[in-house]
């Protein structure tokens, strides 16, 4: 896709907490209509990135773009998002309905049905004269995301937004999330330690390790590499190969360098594979099936054993 | 900006402290004229003149009030982290920290209006107009109350931005509260001091500076009653400390990390 589509895009983004970078030259481009999920451990730098994108922390180098602006002219292109980074945090002294009439009235939203509505989608409307202070996790963040979404953005910037929900709230919210993608285009960042939720909506994936972008990649590509497969190493790829073709009669299969062909077919018979190398002098050297959730391709991305 | 500001006293009006802390301000204004109301039912007659000229001695209480009213505006922000919800939606530094540095202003006038009408009122039922000879008659005591108005509301908005800095400049209510009261009642006091003990042009200049600090400026201005130079000081000190006061605090907001 041409860059002039790019919503969000980082060049060489460092940011230094003294001798800590937690930036460390991080590259990477968030495309218009993405749901783009940030994946990385505590500490790889998420909120940092989120929190520059937010106008909130300053870069110590490199460079940010917000639909193509960069430096001052960030801050009016800025009114074109919605953002909920970390904890949502909100006067303890007012209720949900006061706190978002109170930003309404800041961002010159027009119109004070914007709140109802805001309050409607995250289901806050019961407790809408409750003081921010006496909520629970789940509520603070159902009115985190009100807030986000009040002035209808075009993208949307998430920081574990999933945080304190309960099942109910988390399936609510990725419904949300994919109707606001689906019927208004908004473009999403959302990051998430709980992986697999940010697997059933994300349409791309950016990997994040001590402040640097390890691979972008799209849902797609992401899929078809962790999907189930059959592992053969071969004394001759390119000769198993044809075999495969013409023996088997398939072509669900790549070839990968150190003379590894990944089968995705004959999953249910892998004897039939084997046979048919044997037969035509191939030599199997190993095989085992092998699939990847999202989870074990970031573990195994970051150099595997440590937690997202 | 307009938005900014609306927003702020939508804010203020729901805050309980705000009610709260006026009504406690009207209660010791109300015990104040209760005194010379109690004064005067044991022989001892302080007319209303002479009541209201008193409140020209509690000036410093303007400085304190920028502590409340700094604090009512700004509501522990940092502390409850809601800046970045609006420095995250593209509002500029510059219109967060002026918007909240007018709106406490405005909030500063109110809450002096209000003080005001409310003692001179009260004085004006609880005492009698005119008393005894060598007590200010009324007209005379409105005209010398009119006059420290005139000279107290520039520095006590002084006084104001130099809250408004250290609010913005702090991470804590209490921090920037001891910082202000450093800043307005103590650094003056510190300066004169100083001054005093080094002697030569460098203590003359210390403590020349001290006398250009808003609380010995409103001291001086009881004794000028009248004085329009000293009026036209007052307003060009008080518009000194904001522009100086404003352009610090805007300078280290620009650069702070909002977390």
């Amino acid at each position: 896709m041409a860059e002039n589509t790019a919503v969000l895009a980082t060049y060489g983004l460092k940011k230094a907490y003294g001798a800590c970078m937690a930036l460390d030259g991080t590259n990477m481009m968030v495309r218009r209509g993405d749901i783009y999920g940030l994946v990385g451990r505590n500490g790889a730098g998420k909120t940092t990135l989120m929190r520059m994108a937010t106008g909130q922390s300053q870069p110590s180098g490199g460079e940010i773009e917000l639909f193509g602006a960069s430096g001052r002219e960030m801050g009016p292109q800025r009114r074109r998002t919605g953002a909920m980074i970390e904890i949502p945090s909100f006067s303890p002294f007012l209720t949900a309905r006061e706190n978002l009439e109170y930003y309404r009235l800041q961002r010159g939203i027009p119109g004070k049905q914007t709140v109802d509505e805001a309050l409607e989608l995250v289901d806050l409307t019961d407790t809408e004269n409750k003081k921010f202070k006496s909520f629970s996790l789940g509520m603070k963040q159902r009115l985190g995301l009100a807030l986000a979404l009040m002035n209808r953005p075009d993208f949307l910037i998430l920081d574990e937004p999933i945080n304190g929900l309960d099942p109910k709230g988390v399936a609510e919210f990725r419904q949300i999330l994919w109707q606001l993608n689906q019927e208004r285009e908004t473009t999403i960042l959302v990051s998430s330690h709980i992986l697999s939720e940010l697997s059933n909506i994300a349409t791309r994936y950016g990997f994040m390790e001590q402040g640097k972008i390890l691979e972008e990649i799209s849902a797609q590509a992401l899929h078809d590499k962790c999907r189930t497969c059959l592992r053969l190493e071969v004394d001759d790829a390119s000769r198993a190969a044809a075999i495969l073709q013409t023996e088997l009669g398939t072509d669900k299969f790549e070839v990968l360098p150190g003379n590894v062909i990944q089968l995705y077919d004959c999953l249910d018979d892998p004897k039939r594979a084997s046979y048919a190398l044997a037969q035509n002098g191939v030599a199997l050297l190993a095989m085992e099936q092998k699939g990847a959730d999202l989870e074990a391709y970031f573990l195994n991305l970051i150099g595997g054993g440590r937690h997202a | 900006m307009l938005n900014y500001i609306r927003a702020e006293t939508y804010k203020v009006l729901r805050r309980p402290y705000t009610y709260i802390a006026l009504a406690v301000m009207l209660v010791l204004e109300g015990i104040f004229a209760a005194g010379f109301a109690f004064h005067n039912s044991h022989s001892f007659a302080t007319p209303f003149g002479g009541a209201i000229v008193s409140i020209v001695e509690l000036r410093a209480i303007g400085f304190s009030m920028c502590l409340l009213t700094g604090d009512m505006v700004f509501a522990a922000q940092y502390k409850n982290s809601t800046l970045k919800n609006e420095v995250s939606f593209g509002i500029s530094r510059t219109q967060i920290y002026l918007g909240k540095l007018i709106a406490q202003t405005l909030l500063s006038l109110v809450y002096l209006a209000i003080m005001m009408a409310f003692f001179i009122g009260l004085c004006a039922i609880c005492l009698p107009i005119e008393g005894p000879a060598g007590f200010f008659s009324a007209g005379d005591a409105l005209i010398i109350v009119g006059y420290f108005l005139a000279a107290g509301i520039p520095l006590w908005i002084g006084g104001q931005a130099a809250m408004c800095m250290c609010l913005f400049l702090t991470n804590g209510e209490m921090t920037s509260s001891f910082l202000y009261v450093g800043i307005v009642f103590i650094l003056d006091t510190f300066l004169s001091v100083t001054g005093l003990l080094v002697q030569g042009w460098l203590g003359n200049l210390l403590v020349k500076t001290s006398e250009y600090f808003p609380r010995p400026m409103l001291d001086t201005a009881k004794a000028v009653v009248g004085d329009p130079v000293y009026l036209g000081q007052a307003w060009l000190v008080g518009a000194f400390w904001v522009t100086v006061c404003t352009a610090i605090g805007l300078y280290g907001f620009h650069r702070k990390e909002i977390k």
